[in-house]
C-alpha cells in the first residue's frame, strides 16, 4: 500500500465514525440551540436507538423479509420513530415542567433522566455486550489496496442523506422558519403566534430521531452494544457538537466529521492509545483560538 | 384534642402484643454460617467469563454440600460479588469479604488487574485466596502465604504463543497488541521476549483501551508494516472486534490470542467467517480430554447447559476451598490457612495440583486451540 493509499483508508476510517459523530451531535446542537440545555441524555438516545435496531432485528430474524438487505432501512425508520417518541416524551416529562427553572435543575434532571435510561435498558437486556447482526452481507470491496464495506458506504450514504434532509427542513419550510425563529428569540416568536413549546418538542423528535439512526448504524459497524455505549460517544458527539460551534447546525456535522477524522488519523499516524487524548487536546487547541467554535455560536439572544 | 380511641388501654396492650410478637418472629435463633466469596465480572463485556465462573463454583458447593457436612455445626455459602473487572471494584469487593468475618475463603478474580490488588487485602486480612485464571506471574511474586493459583501463568503461555507462531506458522514479522492491562502487557512482554529469543521481527507494539470500537486505524497500520501475524494479548470483547474489521479490511496477517480470548462470545461476535483461522492459546490442556473431568462435565451442561472456557477452574478452585475448609474444622481463618498449608496435594478433575513455594500448581499446561467451522477445535498442549 502507499503511502497515499494508506492516508486514504484511514480518511475513509475517521469520516465512518464521524458521520455517527455528527448525526449525534446534531441532536445536542439543536436542542442547545432553542432551549440552551444540554441534553445529557442524548448519548442514551442514541444508546437506546441502536438497541430499538438490535430488537426489530431479532424479532424479525425469522421472516424472509429480514434477509434483504434494504431491511436495514427498515431498521433505521423503527430506530428513528422510537427514539423521536422517547425524545419527545423526555422533553414533555421531564424538561418542559421546568423551563422556567434555572438552568441547573434541568442539567440535573437530564443527567438523572440519563441514569434512568441507562439502568433501564441493563435491567431490561442485561449488562452483557448484546450482538447485533450484520444484515448486510460481509464482504469487503477493495481497488489498490483501499477496502471499503456496505455497511461503510451505508453510513456514509445515510448520514449525507439526513444531513441535506435536516438543512433543508431548517432552511426551506415553515416549520424550520419557526425553529430557527424560537431559536434566535422566544418570546419574539411567540408574539410572531410561534407555537414555541411545539416547535420545541419537534426539535427533540428530530434530534432524537438522528441520534437513534445513529445508534443503529453505530450498533451494525461495530456489532456489538452495551448499556454504556452512550456515555462516552455522547461525550464525543458532544465534543464535536462544540467544536463546529454550538447552536449551529452545519457547525454539529462539521464538528462530528472532523472529529472523527482526527481520531482516526490520530489513531493510524501516532497511537491508537493516545487517540482519545489527541481528539480532545485538538479540541481544547481550537476553542482557545476561537471560543466560539469553529463556525460560531449560534444561541438565543437575551435581551 | 388526639385521636382518643386508639389509646384506650385494651388497644393499647394489644398493640404492645403485637408489635413485640413481631420483633420476637425476627429475631429466631441465628443459623452458624461461614462463607466462600467468589469475585469476577459479572456485569460488563467481561460477563460471560465471570458469569461461566461463577456457575463453576456454585456447582461445586453444591455437589461438596450433597457428599457430607463440611464443616460442623454451620451451614457453608457462597457469597458472590461483581467487580466488573474494574480494578477498584475488585478491592472494595475485597474489603467488603475481608470485613466479614464468617468469610473464611475466597476464589477469584478473573482479571490479573482485579486479582492483583484483591490479593493484597485477602493477605491483610489473612484469608485464604484460591486463584483460578489469573496467569500474570508477578500476583504470586508479591510473597503472600496465602495466596494460591491453580493454572498456568504468562511466563509460559507467552512463548508458549511464540514458539507456535514462529515455528509452527513460520511468523517472520509480528505486530503484537495488548489492552494495557496486567494481564495484557505482561502476557504480551513475555511474547515479545520470547520471539525476539527465536529470532522473528516485531514490527510494532501498541495498546489499546478496554472498550474500544474502532481499530481500523491500527488494523491499516498493520497492513502497511505488512506484518504476516498479529498477537493479540487481551480479552474476547476487543479482540472479536480486531478480528472482525481485520476481515473487512482485508489485512492479510494470521492471528494469534492469549487465554482471555478463548471464550465461544468470540466467534459469535467476530462472526464465524471472519473467525476461521484463528488461533488461541488457553491456561490448560482440553478439559474433555481430561479423564478425572468427564464427571465435572456432564454435571456441568446438566445444570447450567453451556461450559465455559473458566468453569473448571473456578469449580477446582472453589472444591480446594472446601476441602480447606473441611480439614480445618472450625470457623477459623488461620486455621483454613494451616490446612491448606498442610494439603500437600488435591486431586482433583484438572489432575493432581501439588503447589510450590510461590503458591503456584505443579500442574501447568498450555492448550493451543484454533477456529474451524465456527468452533474452538484443539490443537495440541504443551508443557
Amino acid at each position: 500500500m502507499s503511502v497515499f493509499q494508506i492516508f486514504l483508508q484511514q480518511l475513509l476510517n475517521g469520516l465512518t465514525i464521524g458521520s455517527v459523530y455528527a448525526l449525534i451531535a446534531l441532536g445536542y446542537t439543536m436542542v442547545y440551540g432553542i432551549i440552551q440545555l444540554i441534553n445529557f441524555a442524548h448519548g442514551e438516545i442514541f444508546m437506546v436507538g441502536g438497541y430499538i435496531g438490535l430488537t426489530v432485528l431479532v424479532i424479525s430474524s425469522g421472516l424472509p423479509i429480514a434477509a434483504s438487505p434494504l431491511f436495514l432501512i427498515v431498521v433505521l425508520i423503527a430506530a428513528a420513530l422510537g427514539c423521536a417518541l422517547l425524545g419527545f416524551c423526555i422533553e414533555r416529562v421531564a424538561y418542559r415542567p421546568l423551563r422556567r427553572a434555572p438552568k441547573l435543575s434541568v442539567l440535573i434532571t437530564a443527567i438523572g433522566v440519563s441514569f434512568f435510561l441507562q439502568n433501564a435498558v441493563m435491567i431490561g437486556y442485561g449488562a452483557q455486550d448484546q450482538y447485533v447482526p450484520n444484515p448486510l452481507p460481509m464482504a469487503a470491496w477493495g481497488k489498490g489496496g483501499i477496502t471499503v464495506t456496505p455497511l461503510q458506504l451505508l453510513i456514509f450514504a445515510v448520514s449525507i442523506a439526513l444531513m441535506i434532509g435536516l438543512q433543508l427542513i431548517v432552511y426551506a419550510t415553515p416549520l424550520g422558519r419557526a425553529m430557527r425563529a424560537s431559536a434566535q428569540d422566544p418570546l419574539a416568536a411567540r408574539l410572531m403566534g410561534i407555537p414555541v413549546d411545539k416547535v420545541i418538542a419537534v426539535t427533540f423528535a428530530i434530534g432524537s430521531a438522528l441520534a437513534g439512526v445513529g445508534g443503529v448504524l453505530f450498533g451494525s459497524y461495530y456489532s456489538t452494544i452495551n448499556f454504556h455505549d452512550g456515555y462516552l460517544i455522547g461525550l464525543k458527539a458532544f465534543t464535536a457538537a462544540v467544536l463546529g460551534g454550538i447552536g449551529n447546525i452545519p457547525g454539529a456535522m462539521l464538528g462530528g466529521l472532523l472529529l472523527g477524522l482526527i481520531e482516526g488519523l490520530g489513531a493510524g499516524y501516532v497511537s491508537t492509545q493516545w487517540k482519545n487524548v489527541i481528539a480532545f487536546a485538538v479540541l481544547v487547541l481550537v476553542l482557545l483560538l476561537r471560543p466560539r467554535g469553529l463556525l460560531g455560536e449560534r444561541v438565543a439572544e437575551r435581551a | 384534642m388526639i385521636d382518643a380511641k386508639v389509646h384506650t388501654p385494651s388497644v393499647r396492650s394489644a398493640l404492645v402484643a403485637a408489635v413485640a410478637f413481631l420483633f420476637l418472629a425476627g429475631c429466631g435463633k441465628p443459623e452458624a454460617v461461614v462463607r466462600i466469596g467468589f469475585v469476577g465480572p459479572l456485569t460488563g463485556d467481561q460477563a460471560a467469563h465471570g458469569v461461566d465462573m461463577l456457575h463453576g463454583a456454585q456447582l461445586a458447593l453444591e455437589q461438596a454440600q450433597q457428599a457430607g457436612e463440611i464443616l460442623r455445626g454451620y451451614k457453608v455459602e457462597l457469597v458472590s460479588l461483581d467487580d466488573q473487572r474494574s480494578p477498584a471494584q475488585a478491592v472494595a469487593a475485597a474489603k467488603r469479604l475481608a470485613a466479614d468475618p464468617n468469610v473464611l475463603a475466597v476464589v477469584g478474580h478473573l482479571n490479573s488487574s482485579c486479582t492483583k490488588p484483591a490479593s493484597a487485602i485477602y493477605n491483610e486480612a489473612r484469608i485464604l485466596h484460591i486463584n483460578p485464571v489469573s496467569s500474570n506471574p508477578d500476583i504470586s511474586r508479591q510473597g503472600f502465604n496465602n495466596f494460591y493459583r491453580i493454572c498456568a501463568t504468562d511466563d509460559l503461555q507467552g512463548p508458549a504463543g511464540a514458539r507456535f507462531a514462529i515455528e509452527r506458522l513460520g511468523a517472520k514479522k509480528i505486530f503484537v497488541i495488548d489492552d494495557m492491562t496486567t494481564y495484557g502487557r505482561g502476557l504480551a512482554t513475555e511474547f515479545i521476549k520470547a520471539a525476539k529469543g527465536l529470532n522473528a521481527e516485531v514490527v510494532g507494539h501498541e495498546g489499546i483501551t478496554l472498550g474500544e470500537k474502532d481499530f481500523t486505524p491500527l488494523l491499516t497500520k498493520i497492513k502497511s508494516e505488512r506484518a504476516d501475524l498479529i498477537y493479540f494479548a487481551g480479552m474476547f470483547p476487543e479482540a472479536a472486534l480486531l478480528i472482525k474489521q481485520r476481515f473487512e479490511l482485508g489485512v492479510p496477517a494470521a492471528f494469534v490470542s492469549g487465554d482471555g480470548t478463548f471464550e465461544v462470545n468470540l466467534i459469535r461476535l467476530a462472526t464465524p467467517q471472519a473467525a476461521e483461522g484463528v488461533y488461541v492459546t488457553a491456561l490448560g490442556a482440553d478439559v474433555h480430554q481430561i479423564p478425572t473431568a468427564k464427571e465435572f462435565i456432564d454435571a456441568f451442561e446438566a445444570r447450567f447447559h453451556h461450559l465455559g472456557s473458566y468453569s473448571s477452574y473456578a469449580y477446582e478452585a472453589t472444591r480446594i476451598a472446601v476441602e480447606a475448609i473441611r480439614r480445618a474444622g472450625k470457623n477459623d481463618r488461620s486455621a483454613v490457612l494451616a490446612a491448606m498449608k498442610e494439603m500437600k496435594e488435591y486431586r482433583g478433575i484438572l489432575g493432581v495440583h501439588r503447589f510450590d513455594a510461590r503458591g503456584d500448581t505443579t500442574l501447568r499446561t498450555i492448550g493451543i486451540y484454533a477456529v474451524r467451522d465456527g468452533k474452538f477445535q484443539f490443537l495440541e498442549a504443551v508443557d
